[in-house]
């Protein structure tokens, strides 16, 4: 110190100001301007000439990384004969080191005192490169994603690593050429990202932050009465049909809340559904579709996935040598929502760790000295083929679904989905072929599908609900599970295992229900509705079943009315309860019309012209 | 140390090179002022450009308002070009013509968009002194240029474009033509117009040995020439990866495009470019600098395409190529309805007896080979109809599938032949990936242009055990064959990328690792017949094919009752049917009635599709 202040005597006589120390050494802070929020990040390829030393936002995966290395910023050197400190600033790449001793004393005595480069005096700066890549979503069709160099410096480095989707801001400024570069054509070719923050992507629900015009969007739809069919008919619209099936993986988009009991232990609320069917009915479509809409999903095959699997894996690190814990799709799921395709073809040692991730939502490990268990808390989604690859009548649907017992009662609805075929549906496939083949363009939908980007912002909206269940409701539901477990005990072939599984399950269903209707309590509708899927996913399992049994559809479905109004102790019906049970069974509406018509012929009920409702006339 | 030398020395040079620069080019300008023609688009072109970038500053228009736009230098060529009929003079570039095309000359190049390196940003217009000057459509700086505050910055798109894989040798004979014309006409012109032609060569002459490379390489005397040389030899050996056997014989290029929409140029299009050629040979003079600043990442790509191996294109004018521009004979012929008929007969005739005189199969290969892709609606490509001939032995494979592929070959512009083998299946690299150390895109076996015909020989296929690469090919062809699409491997994410490839598979029993539209148990009743076609006819062929699959087509509204009642009726009679064989139906009928030079379906040449589905069910049984 006390050369430095003898450097600030020499100053006055008008020194070199290299003898002065820049500010820049004594800096101990960054300066980071944040580009605003608002708008939409640009995409690589909009970011044009005109930019150029502007702050720009941009999105995009990271592909390459280099390491953290130091840059230097001020260089310090001692002159070995005057022994003054000398400091340059660097500002470029790439800097000329001083070899004379500037300072007066040098200069007057001539001496050309050689400078000494003193490291620990310089001051550095972290600094590391990364290479940002396009979003496949923005690349046009037809097209290359664009890469683009990122500087990161300070604080910002190491925020970053291959594979990650971010958001940055920062200053898009060329690199002048240095040397004989920049005789060609005056050329910037080079641009780079001056990096001022850093944001990760892909957010989870919770963290889902709604727009303003998203926010009245939602409360609009919340208010309209049929927005839970409204919803399942968006997601893959332009799959045909399958109601069912896409109100039961809307319900798995929206989940249940996680329940912590007061003994620490979990009940998961996140539904697994499995879909299983013909090869050809869209189902890995249905299932990149739910990835598409959920904010945070992976998209893998049983088989498809790397050495790492599903689960998770011990790998030895190639560059240190160091056993490193890698997380499967499973892991990487976490808080969100896992497709596996080919459910049927996974590998055993996955099938044994899945048990595990399906009900407690962890993945433990032993393996290499390293004991851990890491965190699944994610929504499994299954799609699998039967046994034989198509799915064959003759046999029995457990000899079909080719899936052990174990695993196939942690999911909460097992769908079937044939390729069954009648007159109607035939020409409507017809007109459908033909139509795309003379107009080029599918038919019109009948309906305007909600936007992906609503969906997700509904959904989320939905998930920060907790619904419970009223006092009032547990005695409907306890009727309800005890009357599914008396009916499997009465018939010979039981094909489900109904176990308290299936009651969370209901549980689970109502919950999103509930929750999908913005409201903190699970009405009895809802529960309906729950049984009525769960019936019906049985159903389309087992529907030959019912054809076989003796009894011919009107009278049960009489019989079904009548134990139902004995039960709720009241005369009046009304059509849409009665409708409701009886597709629980599995008949459909023109059944349930002809029974009404029968039985108001015998006097036995009553019907309301206009509503349907049902009133039994007391005998 | 070296490098402040060598900057030095590299001013020094800039600054005596641009001083003979300019007296030259005032030398001209001078020059055109008297001489009538101003300019030679064909010799110079850069000159004609310079020329309608000072006309347009001097119409009092601003540099900045030319951002991303075209001030008539552009129209200027396409007039040249297209209305003055100058394009067929223009030489195409292949690898005999780059022996002897100069640079700084206009030249075309033909090829399929490979690869897309990204934008390049350069200093467009700038004001030396009071003179406003432009850098467009050139590499190297023809003035010094001073860090004036009056620059605009404007950005190029860099592609890289290869020959069509695939590519037959007849399309290329109507370039050879070409060529031998311009150089005659080359002669001839310069015997002509000795003064003022002789004069521009000079200037053009000097303008490339000027360039500070060579210039550097002879005054350095002998060092320079030997660091070159092996620098080379580093080349070769570290670039082998991409520049692959194929590519080493035909040319790639890279070529530069000007202010166009984005969407205009998509990847695996075959475009025409015209543009000016330029060896930017200071890339190689680079390397020392290179090695200061390798630590980063900010490399150019471009330093992996050597010039000498990939010329650089400025691209004037672009235009997407069609089946019909490769043909010698396209513009003369009219689709006649009878000419249609006869050349439909006389084709069939020839499949006919190709295919050992299986008239069914003959049928279908027709159909097949008129297929394309029209439409894309929920991830169905409608229009394509994929053809699997089974029955194919080993030994019958070697008679009637070289005839079939050298017929293809001599029909249709583009086209390929894979031998699946296990071996193959493992180790072959079919779907292209991303190499995020070279930036650039390694193509793949299935990175084709659209309207490519693929055969897919499965005969020679043996039991064996696929590896993960094996399955993950066998996958890619299964989905370029049902979906008409190709996953491109960017390591990070796949991207889909839309293809538009007929595939005919020949295999013993029916494909499974390929199942194809149409299966034809393929039954010949003699021997292939080799015969010689005459040129004449390959060509009405070649024409009949090319236009008759581009025409339009529709159904009439009583027609739509037909087809859609019989379609329900098939469907009650076999409940395997699905939507895709409906689909397969009036593809085939669209195909059939357009075979016919027809734009909307009959019911007589719906008739025909059903018999032919009959007998080719009939066969499968």
């Amino acid at each position: 110190m006390t050369q430095r202040s003898e450097d600030g005597a020499d100053n006055t006589d008008g020194a070199d100001p290299r003898q002065k120390m820049p500010p820049e050494i004594k800096r101990y802070y960054e300066v980071y301007i944040r580009a605003s929020s608002k708008g939409r990040p640009f995409s690589i390829r909009e970011v044009k000439a005109s930019y150029i030393g502007q702050l720009v936002r941009i999105s995009g995966i990271i592909t390459r990384c280099s390491d953290v290395k130091p840059l230097m910023q001020v260089a310090v050197y001692t002159c070995e004969e005057c022994g003054f400190e000398i400091y340059q600033e660097v500002t470029a790449r790439v800097f000329m080191p001083l070899f004379e001793c500037p300072s007066q004393r040098c200069k007057i005595n001539k001496t050309k005192g050689n400078l000494i480069l003193q490291l620990r005096a310089s001051k550095f700066l972290k600094f590391q490169e990364a290479k940002i890549q396009e979003l496949a979503e923005h690349v046009p069709k037809g097209h290359i994603p664009r890469t683009m160099t990122v500087h990161l410096r300070g604080e910002l480095t190491r925020k970053v690593a291959p594979g990650d989707v971010v958001e940055f801001s920062g200053i898009f400024l060329p690199i002048p050429y240095t040397g004989f570069r920049a005789l060609r054509a005056g050329l910037v070719a080079d641009t780079y990202l001056e990096a001022m923050s850093v944001t990760h992507f892909k957010k989870k629900y919770e963290e889902y932050e709604l727009r303003g015009d998203e926010e009245e969007h939602i409360s609009r739809l919340a208010e309209d009465g049929d927005i839970y069919n409204k919803l399942a008919r968006s997601l893959a619209p332009e799959i045909y049909g399958h109601e069912d099936i896409k109100k039961a993986l809307l319900l798995l988009l929206v989940g249940a809340p996680h329940r912590k009991l007061k003994d620490g232990m979990k009940i998961r609320g996140d539904l697994h559904i499995c879909l299983m069917g013909d090869p050809g009915v869209a189902k890995s479509q249905l299932l990149k579709h739910i990835i598409n809409v959920a904010p945070r999903g992976v998209y893998t095959t049983g088989r498809g996935s790397s050495g790492v699997g599903l689960t998770a894996a011990v790998q030895r690190d190639n560059v240190t040598n160091e056993m490193v814990l890698e997380g499967g799709a499973l892991v990487l799921a976490d808080m969100g929502i896992c497709a596996i395709d080919e459910f049927d073809k996974m590998d055993e040692s996955d099938r044994t760790a899945i048990h595990e991730v399906m009900e407690q939502q962890t993945v433990s490990i032993a393996k290499a000295g390293i004991t851990t268990s890491l965190n699944a808390r994610t929504a499994v989604l299954s799609a699998a083929n039967p046994a034989w690859g198509r799915y064959d009548l003759r046999r029995t649907p457990a000899e079909n679904i080719n899936l052990p017992p174990a695993l196939l009662s942690r999911f909460d609805l097992l769908w079937l989905i044939l390729d069954r075929a009648d007159m109607d549906s035939d020409l409507e496939m017809a007109r459908h072929v033909v139509y795309v083949h003379q107009n080029k363009e599918s038919p019109a939908l009948g309906f305007t599908p909600l936007e992906p980007a609503i969906l997700r912002a509904y959904i989320s909206a939905a998930r920060r609900l907790s619904p419970c269940v009223p006092r009032e409701l547990e005695e409907y539901i306890a009727a309800a599970y005890s009357n599914i477990r008396q009916e499997e005990a009465k018939s010979n072939t039981p094909h489900s295992y109904t176990t308290v599984r299936t009651l969370l399950s209901i549980l689970r269903i109502s919950a999103a229900l509930a929750r999908l209707r913005f409201s903190e309590t699970v009405a009895q509708s809802d529960v309906d509705e729950a049984l009525r899927l769960m019936q019906m996913s049985k159903f389309s399992l087992y529907s030959d079943d019912r054809q076989r049994s003796g009894l011919d559809a009107i009278s049960d479905i009489y019989s079904i009315l009548r134990d139902e109004a004995a039960r709720s102790n009241k005369l009046d019906v009304s059509y849409a309860h009665a409708l409701n049970w009886i597709s629980r069974k599995g008949y459909s509406e023109a059944q349930l019309k002809e029974c009404l018509e029968e039985y108001a012929a015998l006097n036995v009920w009553q019907i309301h012209p206009h509503t349907f409702d049902i009133r039994f006339i007391d005998a | 140390m070296i490098w402040r030398e060598n900057l030095l020395l590299h001013i020094k040079l800039a600054a005596t090179a641009s001083a003979s620069l300019n007296s030259q080019s005032e030398r001209k300008e001078r020059e055109s002022e008297m001489v009538g023609p101003k300019y030679d688009c064909l010799a110079n072109p850069l000159g004609a450009v310079r020329l309608t970038f000072e006309k347009a500053i001097a119409s009092g228009a601003d540099p900045a308002s030319f951002d991303g736009k075209d001030w008539g230098a552009v129209d200027l060529f396409r007039q040249f070009l297209f209305e003055d009929g100058a394009l067929s003079h223009v030489p195409i570039l292949n690898p005999t013509t780059i022996k002897w095309v100069q640079p700084n000359t206009l030249v075309r190049f033909r090829g399929m968009i490979q690869d897309m390196l990204g934008n390049e940003f350069y200093a467009g217009a700038y004001k030396d002194g009071s003179v406003w000057r432009t850098n467009k459509f050139m590499d190297v700086c023809q003035y010094p240029m001073g860090s004036s505050p009056d620059m605009r910055i404007w950005e190029r798109r860099l592609l890289y474009c290869v020959p069509v894989p695939g590519q037959n040798s007849w399309t290329e004979s109507l370039s050879e033509v070409a060529m031998n014309k311009t150089s005659q006409q080359r002669e001839k012109r310069q015997r002509m117009e000795d003064d003022a032609s002789n004069h521009m060569d000079l200037v053009l002459v000097d303008e490339f040995e000027s360039s500070p490379s060579v210039k550097k390489m002879r005054e350095n005397g002998h060092a320079s020439p030997s660091s070159q040389s092996k620098d080379s030899v580093i080349e070769g050996t570290s670039n082998t990866n991409f520049v692959t056997n194929a590519e080493r014989n035909s040319l790639p290029c890279l070529v530069k495009i000007y202010d166009c929409p984005e969407s205009e140029l998509k990847l695996n299009e075959v475009f025409e470019f015209v543009g000016v050629l330029t060896l930017d040979s200071d890339v190689m003079a680079d390397k020392n600098d290179q090695d200061e600043s390798s630590y980063g990442f900010i490399e150019d790509e471009l330093v992996h395409l050597p010039p000498e191996k990939v010329p650089r294109l400025h691209c004037l004018i672009h235009r997407k190529l069609d089946v019909n521009d490769f043909l010698h004979s396209s513009p003369m012929m009219e689709p006649k309805p009878q000419l249609v008929k006869e050349t439909r007969e006389s084709l069939l005739r020839h499949l006919t007896s190709i295919l050992g005189n299986d008239g069914i199969a003959a049928h279908l290969m027709l159909l097949h080979l008129l297929s394309r892709v029209h439409a894309r609606i929920d991830n169905v490509a409608v229009g394509k109809l994929s053809l699997n001939l089974t029955c194919l032995s080993k030994e019958s494979v070697s008679v009637f599938g070289n005839q079939i592929r050298l017929s293809v070959q001599n029909l249709l512009p583009f086209t390929q032949c894979i031998p699946l083998t296990v071996n193959y299946l493992n180790t072959a690299s079919l779907a292209p990936k991303k190499d995020y150390q070279t930036n650039r895109l390694i193509p793949g076996v299935l990175q084709l242009a659209d309207g490519s015909h693929l055969i897919i020989d499965e005969t020679q296929l043996e039991t064996g055990t696929l590896n993960s690469t094996g399955v993950e090919n066998a996958r890619l062809l299964k989905n370029l064959m049902e979906f008409q699409k190709v996953e491109y491997n960017f390591e990070y994410y796949k991207m889909e990328m839309i293809a538009d490839v007929q595939m005919l598979i020949l295999s013993e029993g029916k494909s499974n690792i390929v199942p194809a539209d149409l299966v034809i148990p393929f039954q010949p009743s003699s021997a292939a017949s080799f015969e010689v076609v005459p040129a004449e006819t390959l060509e009405a062929w070649r024409w009949y094919l090319a236009s008759v699959r581009s025409l339009p087509h529709s159904i009439e509204s009583d027609m739509q009752k037909v087809v859609e009642s019989d379609l329900v009726a098939a469907r009650q009679a076999d409940r395997s049917l699905g939507g895709q064989d409906l689909s397969r139906l009036l593809t085939m009928g669209r195909l059939m009635s357009a075979s016919f030079g027809e734009t909307s379906l009959s019911l007589e040449h719906w008739q025909m599709v059903k018999e032919l589905e009959r007998l080719r069910r009939e066969r499968l049984k």
